[in-house]
């Protein structure tokens, strides 16, 4: 081997091997070392904070709508059930970074949801904004159109999100207890709002991958489902038919009667305060709650546009409040039931017990003695039974049984028929009561107060206090907390909540409310209760007609609110119906009296509602006689056969033309008509004459005046009502107002009411 | 232990001359081939899938970028080859007529190159694009190598009473990087002229540079950063609520608070954290990345490491790191082997050049240093840049030819 020395430039020195072995411990260790340690930083301990921010953003979450659960009424008829509908997005965002046409978007939507397109095309201004609402809730077709324009134009800033729709198949029956949801799906009134936490369900979600400009990643493995949970389903203890009869009498006794300020009617089970119906009026269409009726919509018109919209929210606001609950009033001699009780639970009367009434009571310590409490009837009742007391409806002798109860008596129990707490009624919006304090009340030297209650004056409660005070009194004396809601399910089936009543106390005896019984009874069959007399049933009850006292003090003019409360069968009692009709014009010509106008309307409800809950009839000899008949099918039958099968029904005959087989009939087949109508046949080639007749009015008459009437116009008449023998009867309202065109033979049905009983109990 | 071997290799060497070299030259280093090839075969599998996304939504071709990145990379390992194949001492025969090239192509650039984001970088060839600075910085490793052979004595010690001998010596290091840089602040083009400098160091450092102003420079440097962090720290929110400040401040600005503003200035770099962060430890599997679906700009280029953390996780991100530190330590272990101090310094420069960029890539991806665009060797996508780092690997794998132990091993 050679030995040279190179030249000093060309020799590796010790100092550059020493800078790169440095070097490489830097280069090639240090750095790499801190690199690592940073990369385990970012990925492993803070893995999870980025991994979800990522996610965040790269994921679409799709929301699976849970399905609101459905409320049936107590035979499992459905009344609100939800089903799926889409509601059209803007992504004003997605519009600007895809370079989507928003003029064009805008004309397009606007013609196929029938939308203003500026309100579109201005939704689209803010392209920082997604996910704009343009119309909530399209079905079908619409649905359809949207999302094929959709797809034909590849847009991205137009959108279909699933949403659930809300319907109400019975659309305004029992309005006030259903209430509705808004357009998020929230329940707003009635069952909707209060049992919403069931009702709703969780919202699933479907989250999937998508790329920055908001379509599906390409091979996108990431996707999560979240299932939805779907809402509770409610049954309801109302009873939809009886729901239907109670609302189809009260908006007929509000027409009838030209009630000025709303009605309401509660139909209850006394023994357990299931509350089967529940009717208020106006009522609204539970599938447009916002739409008014034209009628209020006709007095805005032309208004300031603000004091237009504030007409209209009040309208709605008021056609949503439930009356039954809401509102308070003073119930007049309805009450007197309870001032009833208290005095026999405490002994302090019975059934023998006799009350003198001249026509006043004085002596009550704070009333001015040249002012004594008048009875309605200024003469006076005399001497009475303490049954007659009450079918007379005498505030003189409920006075004196309220003095003798004693203010802290009377005040033990108000409290504990419920009058001064709110019922604990499973629906939105109860009013509290208004009472005085116990101090005032117990004054010594002022027991107008005192006085005032005995005969149901100047305190306020709801309906449905009463009703449920009246429950006990004639069940045997169990208060019961009243309820709408009998059993909530999970989606499973599995009942989640069921309500089983359950008394919460003892309030009267059970002979005290047998004796209750008795005595309302008594007032239907020979009392100021007549009118609601039902042919074949026992029925019981209290007729109320009262002032508002405060109204009356501030403006000096007479409101009245007349009302009744009846209950049936009187041996077994089943049902109780409170109806309630605020403020009748004095141009309906009836007589305003809870007797003349609540009675009816109740006993035209029992009438229905009896026979459906299953509870048959047990007619008197004479109500047997008074029953309407169903006109059987006469023709084609001989004229012989037919003269006995209407015999056989009680009908009479008159024949017209010659011939042995029966070629028409008048009234028509199934037609219902009073006992003894004269049914005529036609023989031969005779035909019924077809042409129109005009309706008389008859109202006020005697039944047989008004028979004649009907029948010498060639129409028919059936009677509902007291019996057509019953002293005083008297056609109250028919059913075809006068001097409307009928077919010839139509019949006409006539409501009777005794007009002797006139006053204001 | 490598150190000392390497020191008793120099002794023995003392003995040879250029004579001695025989006309047969030894075999290039199989380690660092290997490493080379593994690193260019995982980056050139990344590019498929980091840019698989991207290519489908711009040309509906998602093979495009990655077809054209397998035959740069197939060119470059022929010429890697190729370039261990040229001797040394014509490296060094040529190194100062590179350096006068490199200049006169950036300066041709100013006139000639395409434009792209305010930015003339390129020459247009048509097939590809070029970036002179790439020829700069190989120009700049050998010219200083050669330079510090012969003037470099004078930059060993550094005494103020003999301060005019260190500045005239130290003159042409600063006037090549003073124009050189000058040139490609011109383009602009801020990276480049940072890493062409930092190669430059790195030569001057291994060449022996006065130890001493090595630390003052580098606490000048911290000094600098640390005055311009606070300076950022306190004006971030205002920045971001204002869209205001230097181009070059507001990217320290949102380097520190990212998430100040997600959408615009923080957007690159909270998006490759995202992507880095969501990695976790094992990944989200090879082509499962989500972030190259659009979220991540660049990601087949200056952040194709963030898609490479997303799919492969830590433990393949860390793999590949190792590969890397593997692959430089062996470069610096050549340069310890080689030949002559040229041969040593020219690979501790071009193994150096690795190191800073693989070093810069890989904390802008993670947020460790403000973000400023360098790609990852083997990785990124980008034809011309790829070749040139190969046939750079060559110039190593030319030294390690000459290393006293591979040739008499």
């Amino acid at each position: 081997m050679k030995t040279v020395v190179r030249q000093p430039d060309d020799k590796p020195t010790g100092t550059v091997l020493n800078r790169t072995f440095w070097l490489l411990i830097f280069c090639g260790i240090a750095a790499f070392l801190a690199l690592g340690y940073n990369l385990f930083k970012l990925q492993v301990i803070r893995h999870g904070e980025f991994e979800s921010k990522a996610i965040d953003q790269q994921t679409r979450e799709a929301v699976v709508k849970a399905a609101r659960g459905t409320i049936y009424d107590r035979s499992g008829k459905v009344l609100a059930v939800s089903a799926t509908a889409e509601t059209v997005y803007l992504d004003p965002f997605l519009l600007a970074k895809n370079g989507e046409n928003a003029s064009e978007i805008s004309d397009a939507l606007s013609a196929l949801l029938g939308l203003d397109r500026e309100s579109i095309y201005e939704k689209y201004a803010n392209t920082k904004q997604r996910g704009l609402p343009v119309k909530r809730k399209i079905e079908g077709e619409e649905a359809k159109g949207v999302r094929e324009y959709i797809v034909a134009n590849k847009l991205t800033s137009v959108y279909l999100a699933e949403d659930t729709k809300r319907y109400y198949p019975q659309s305004s029956l029992a309005s006030g207890v259903i209430g509705f949801v808004g357009t998020d799906n929230y329940g707003l009134e009635g069952v909707e709002a209060r049992y919403d936490d069931y009702l709703t369900g969780t919202d699933g979600r479907v989250v999937r991958l998508k790329n920055v400009s908001g379509t599906d990643m390409l091979f996108g493995d990431y996707e999560n489902y979240f299932d939805a949970e779907n809402g509770g389903d409610i049954t309801l203890t109302l009873d939809s038919t009886i729901q239907y009869y109670v609302e189809k009498h009260l908006t007929q006794a509000i027409e009838d009667f030209d009630i000025q300020s709303g009605a309401a009617a509660i139909a209850i089970n006394p023994k357990t305060a299931e509350i089967l119906a529940m009717a208020t009026f106006g009522n609204y269409d539970l599938n447009a709650p916002f739409d008014v009726s034209e009628d209020i919509l006709a007095t805005l018109d032309g208004l300031p546009d603000e004091e237009r919209a504030a007409g209209l929210a009040a309208a709605r606001t008021a056609q949503w409040r439930n009356k039954a609950i809401s509102d308070t009033y003073e119930p007049g001699s309805v009450f007197k039931t309870i001032t009833l009780a208290i005095a026999l639970e405490e002994g302090l009367i019975n059934e023998n017990s006799t009350f003198y009434c001249g026509g006043s009571y004085s002596g009550v310590p704070g009333r001015p003695v040249d002012n004594p409490y008048h009875c309605w009837k200024s003469g006076g009742h005399g001497t009475q039974t303490l049954s007659e007391a009450v079918q007379n409806s005498c505030n003189v002798a409920f006075v004196n049984i309220g003095m003798q109860i004693g203010a802290e008596r009377f005040y033990k129990y108000i409290e504990a028929f419920g009058f001064k707490e709110k019922t604990g009624f499973d629906l939105p919006g109860e009013a509290s009561s208004l009472w005085w304090s116990d101090t005032e009340f117990m004054n010594p030297k002022d027991k107008t107060e005192l006085a005032s209650a005995s005969f149901g004056q100047t305190f306020n409660i709801t309906p449905l206090q009463l009703v449920t005070a009246i429950s006990a009194a004639v069940n045997g004396g169990q208060m019961y907390t009243p309820h709408i809601v009998k059993t909530i399910k999970d989606p499973a089936g599995n009942i989640i909540k069921s309500v089983d009543p359950e008394p919460v106390r003892q309030v009267i005896s059970e002979k005290t409310s047998a004796t209750v019984r008795k005595i309302l009874e008594d007032v239907v069959a020979v009392g100021t209760g007549r009118n609601a007399q039902v042919a074949g049933y026992r029925v019981g009850g209290k007729t109320g007609t009262s002032t508002n006292t405060v109204i009356q003090a501030e403006t000096e003019q007479k409101k009245y609110i007349v009302s009744f409360c009846g209950v049936a069968p009187m041996d077994d009692p089943q049902i109780l119906v409170l109806v309630l009709l605020d403020n009748p014009s004095n141009k309906s010509g009836v007589y305003i009296s809870g007797g003349n106008m609540g009675a009816p309307t109740v006993g035209n409800i029992l009438s229905d509602v009896l026979p459906y809950l299953g509870i048959a009839p047990q007619y008197t000899e004479d109500e047997a006689k008074q029953l309407n008949v169903t006109v059987p099918k006469l023709i084609s039958s001989t004229a012989e056969d037919a003269k006995k099968t209407l015999e056989k029904a009680g009908l009479s005959v008159r024949t017209v033309g010659d011939g042995d087989t029966v070629t028409g009939q008048m009234p028509s087949v199934n037609a219902v008509v009073s006992p003894g109508t004269k049914v005529v046949i036609y023989l031969g080639a005779d035909m019924p004459d077809n042409s129109a007749v005009t309706v008389p009015s008859v109202t006020g008459r005697g039944y047989y005046e008004a028979k004649n009437a009907l029948e010498s116009a060639g129409l028919f008449i059936r009677s509902t009502g007291v019996p057509a023998t019953a002293t005083g009867a008297a056609v109250s309202v028919q059913s075809i107002p006068s001097g409307t065109e009928v077919e010839y033979g139509s019949v006409v049905e006539v409501t009777l009411v005794d007009k002797s009983i006139q006053g204001q109990y | 232990m490598a150190y000392a071997e390497a020191k008793n290799t120099r002794l023995r060497e003392n003995t040879l001359d250029d004579d001695a070299i025989p006309e047969k030259r030894g075999r290039v280093d199989l380690p660092f081939t290997i490493l080379v090839l593994i690193l260019l075969s995982i980056g050139v599998v990344m590019v498929l899938s980091a840019s698989y996304a991207s290519a489908y939504y711009e040309s509906g071709e998602p093979t495009k970028y990655f077809t054209r990145q397998l035959i740069f990379a197939v060119v470059g390992v022929a010429a890697m080859f190729l370039f261990s194949y040229i001797k040394m001492k014509t490296y060094r025969n040529f190194s100062m007529p590179l350096l006068a090239l490199a200049v006169g192509l950036l300066i041709m650039v100013l006139f000639i190159g395409v434009e792209r984001n305010h930015a003339k970088r390129w020459f247009d060839l048509g097939f590809t694009t070029f970036q002179p600075s790439e020829i700069a910085k190989i120009a700049v490793i050998m010219a200083f190598s050669v330079m510090v052979c012969k003037y470099g004595d004078g930059l060993r010690n550094f005494k103020w009473s003999h301060k005019s001998e260190f500045i005239k010596a130290f003159f042409p290091f600063a006037g090549v990087l003073g124009v050189i840089g000058a040139l490609l602040l011109m383009e602009p083009h801020k990276s480049a002229t940072i890493i062409i400098i930092a190669i430059g160091a790195v030569v001057l450092f291994a060449g022996g540079f006065d130890v001493k102003l090595v630390f003052l420079a580098l606490g000048i440097a911290a000094a600098a950063a640390i005055i311009l962090i606070s300076k950022a720290e306190s004006s971030y929110a205002e920045l971001a609520a204002t869209g205001g400040g230097d181009y070059a401040f507001r990217r320290i600005v949102f380097w520190l608070h990212p998430e100040a503003d997600p959408s615009n200035g923080g957007y690159q770099v909270l998006q490759s954290l995202y992507a880095v962060g969501s990695g976790g430890l094992t990944g989200l599997g090879l082509g499962q990345s989500r972030q190259k679906y659009l979220y991540l700009p660049e990601e087949h280029n200056d952040y194709i490491f963030a898609i490479v953390c997303e799919e492969l996780g830590f433990i393949g991100a860390a793999l590949i790191l190792v590969l890397f530190a593997m692959l430089i330590i062996r470069g610096f272990w050549i340069a310890l082997h080689a030949r002559t101090k040229f041969d040593a310094l020219v690979a501790a420069g071009v193994t150096g050049m690795l190191a800073i960029q693989v070093f810069l890539n890989i904390s802008v991806v993670t947020n460790f240093i403000p973000c400023t665009g360098i790609s990852l060797p083997f990785f990124s996508y980008g034809g011309t840049a790829l070749l040139m780092q190969l046939a750079e690997m060559g110039v190593i794998l030319s030294v390690s030819r000459d290393m006293p132990t591979t040739r008499n091993g």
